[in-house]
């Protein structure tokens, strides 16, 4: 594979594709704000004196609705296009995707059992009431993936391939699970799996953003610390082993940032397809399959792909909005598609 | 001159309370409920509507109204950018964390139960009549509807006199294809029961059917509701994707009845005493016009 822009130039071009989305994130919606009030706003959040009046409202739209939702894309998009490089690299396959090893159905499965058994958790703690979804799916994300993992080991060994299939057939477990919670749904909560199941950075608060703020950018600075082994990796793992490589100790890490990040982003704006598989793979295309480059650019590229995404999602039917999962596929298939054949020809 | 005093004293303070009321009530209405939105207008407040939810489809003119989407899927910002002075729904409007930032961005919010009986009805009535400022009118409007359901009841147990309550069975479907039998605890159920008939179906909620069981229920009465299609073309396309359903009693006998699936959404709603006066015709043919 050949490299058709330099890192460097990649990384300059994506860190302001990124800012721009970030600006764009923060300057538009459906409440349209003057630029120069957005500006003042956000200068006096920063602590800088102005002129308050008539702000309110500028700087309730910015503060309280706008940069949560900004930062929850940016998070998002980044963790999500990371785990998928993670996953590309342990499976040494383009094609894989955070799915793969069961963390989406395990998520999925928990938020069917908050939003359907929700209300026979009758007796939970006050505080804990709106958190249920989120922890349901993140929790079920994470025990899925470990019963994977855990499938995928024999004497010692993880095998990538037992792996692979056992993450498949609890997918469909999983699935199947998923699918009787349906059938035991009324219509509402019904509407709220589906809505649940196409994603969405709406209603993004605070107190729901930290926990994520904090695993996806710990995923972040630890990954790719691990680019050398990665692409050691592509050569095979007795290869990377004889260039000294802890294969089983990179795999588990792997496996388990995997789990942490796509669950933490799965828990915070519900299913988000696409995302992991194409960003990684887009950047591979563009820049070749070095991991010091593609792990960080992929971060940039899958932030800036979602809030760019959510733009549309938020604009395309104001006052309404879409699933931003719809977005991401609507945006991202053709032009995944384009490149592939492009480099066909 | 005691008597001028009077009127003078009356006139002023209507005057002045009315003011009083008119500079307080909101003017700029969201309503994200079918039922509640047909309240709303009902009591007069259509012009003050700005936005409402894809549920609210009655009357016909909110339609060109802008959609704030379905009601558990709501935008903050979207609502905000209406600038709307309060937003009233049913209690399953969310998520939560948008209602909040709704409120906070001072918006009245105002939630309504979706309980189908009067009581509820009656407070929810009331508290929309207060917010509109038109509570003559919504005691008036709930007087009216208590008398059409006590007259319905009045008929139902006279009809029952002389007629066995038919065994009913409401299929809820999309242009005919797989249609989903309304059990317990639906508004449908309760709507049938109000009518006079007994639903055949014991499960709870809306749940697909296997054609034997529902031939073996062998219903006296259907009662279909088609999201997509209306009147004839939606009693054609039913039969044509379940060809099994013409060998029931109930379409041998005819008495294959349309329901409008936008009554069975949010509550009661003002059109549904008319809904159940066809659908006891139905059910007791013959006895109609009392």
């Amino acid at each position: 594979m050949t490299v058709l822009v330099k890192p460097r130039v990649l990384f300059i071009g994506l860190s302001l594709l990124c800012l721009l989305a970030i600006w764009l994130s923060l300057a538009l919606g459906p409440v349209s704000l003057p630029l120069l009030d957005t500006l003042r706003a956000a200068l006096r959040m920063i602590g800088l004196p102005f002129a308050p009046d008539g702000l309110e409202q500028a700087e309730l739209i910015l503060g309280q609705i706008r940069l949560p939702r900004t930062l929850l894309g940016l998070a998002v998009g980044g963790v999500l296009a990371l785990s998928g490089v993670a996953m590309q690299g342990l499976f040494r396959n383009p094609l894989a995707d955070p799915g793969l090893v069961g963390v989406s159905g395990g998520a999925a499965l928990g938020a069917a059992i908050a939003i359907v058994g929700g209300s026979a958790f009758g007796g939970l703690p006050e505080f804990l009431g709106p958190y249920l979804l989120s922890l349901c799916a993140f929790l079920g994300g994470l025990g899925v993936t470990a019963m994977v993992y855990r499938l995928g080991r024999r004497n010692g060994q993880t095998d990538v391939a037992t792996m692979l299939l056992a993450g498949l057939a609890l997918t469909a477990l999983a699935g199947s699970i998923v699918g009787l919670f349906t059938y035991l749904a009324d219509d509402t909560t019904l509407r709220t799996l589906t809505f649940w199941n196409l994603g969405s950075l709406n209603g993004a608060s605070y107190s729901r953003l930290w926990p994520l703020l904090l695993i996806s950018a710990s995923v972040a600075l630890w990954l790719p610390r691990r680019a050398k082994a990665l692409n050691a990796l592509l050569l095979g793992e007795s290869e990377a082993g004889h260039l000294g490589i802890d294969v089983e100790k990179l795999k588990r890490e792997l496996v388990f940032c995997t789990a942490l990040g796509v669950g933490a982003a799965v828990a915070a704006a519900g299913m988000i397809g696409f995302v992991g598989l194409v960003v990684p793979h887009l950047v591979r295309l563009l820049a070749g399959p070095d991991h010091r480059v593609l792990l960080p650019a992929s971060v940039l590229a899958g932030a800036s792909l979602l809030l760019f995404a959510d733009l549309v999602a938020r604009l395309a039917l104001a006052p309404a909005e879409l699933p931003i999962g719809i977005v991401t596929a609507m945006i991202g298939a053709p032009v995944f598609l384009y490149l592939l054949l492009r480099g066909r020809a | 001159m005691r008597l001028s005093t009077r009127v003078a004293a009356l006139c002023a303070g209507l005057l002045v309370s009315h003011h009083a009321a008119a500079a307080e009530l909101p003017q700029r209405w969201v309503s994200a409920g079918g039922a509640l939105s047909e309240w709303v207008s009902a009591l007069g407040g259509e012009s003050k509507l700005v936005g409402v939810d894809t549920t609210s489809q009655h009357p016909e003119s909110l339609k060109a109204l802008p959609s704030i989407g379905y009601q558990r899927q709501l935008s903050a910002e979207g609502i905000l950018s209406l600038r709307p002075q309060i937003l009233v729904g049913t209690e399953e409007m969310g998520p939560p964390p948008v209602i909040s930032q709704i409120r906070t961005a001072g918006v009245q919010v105002e939630l309504f139960s979706a309980q189908p009986d009067l009581p509820t009805l009656h407070a929810n009535l009331q508290h929309l009549g207060k917010l509109l400022g038109a509570e003559d009118k919504a005691a008036q409007l709930f007087q009216g509807y208590q008398q059409q359901l006590d007259q319905q009841k009045v008929r139902v147990t006279h009809a029952q006199l002389t007629q066995p309550s038919p065994g009913v069975l409401v299929l809820l479907g999309h242009a005919g294809g797989k249609p989903l039998i309304a059990g317990k605890d639906t508004a449908a159920d309760w709507l049938i029961q109000k009518a006079g008939g007994h639903n055949l179906a014991t499960h709870t909620g809306y749940k697909p059917f296997s054609n034997e069981s529902l031939i073996s229920l062998d219903p006296e009465v259907l009662v279909f509701a088609d999201r997509a299609l209306t009147g004839e073309a939606a009693r054609a396309a039913l039969f044509k994707e379940n060809p099994i359903l013409s060998s029931t009693r109930a379409a041998k006998d005819g008495r294959v009845m349309e329901l409008d699936p936008t009554l069975l959404v949010g509550g009661l709603g003002p059109r549904l005493p008319e809904a159940l006066k066809k659908i006891s015709d139905g059910f007791y043919p013959g006895t109609a016009a009392q």
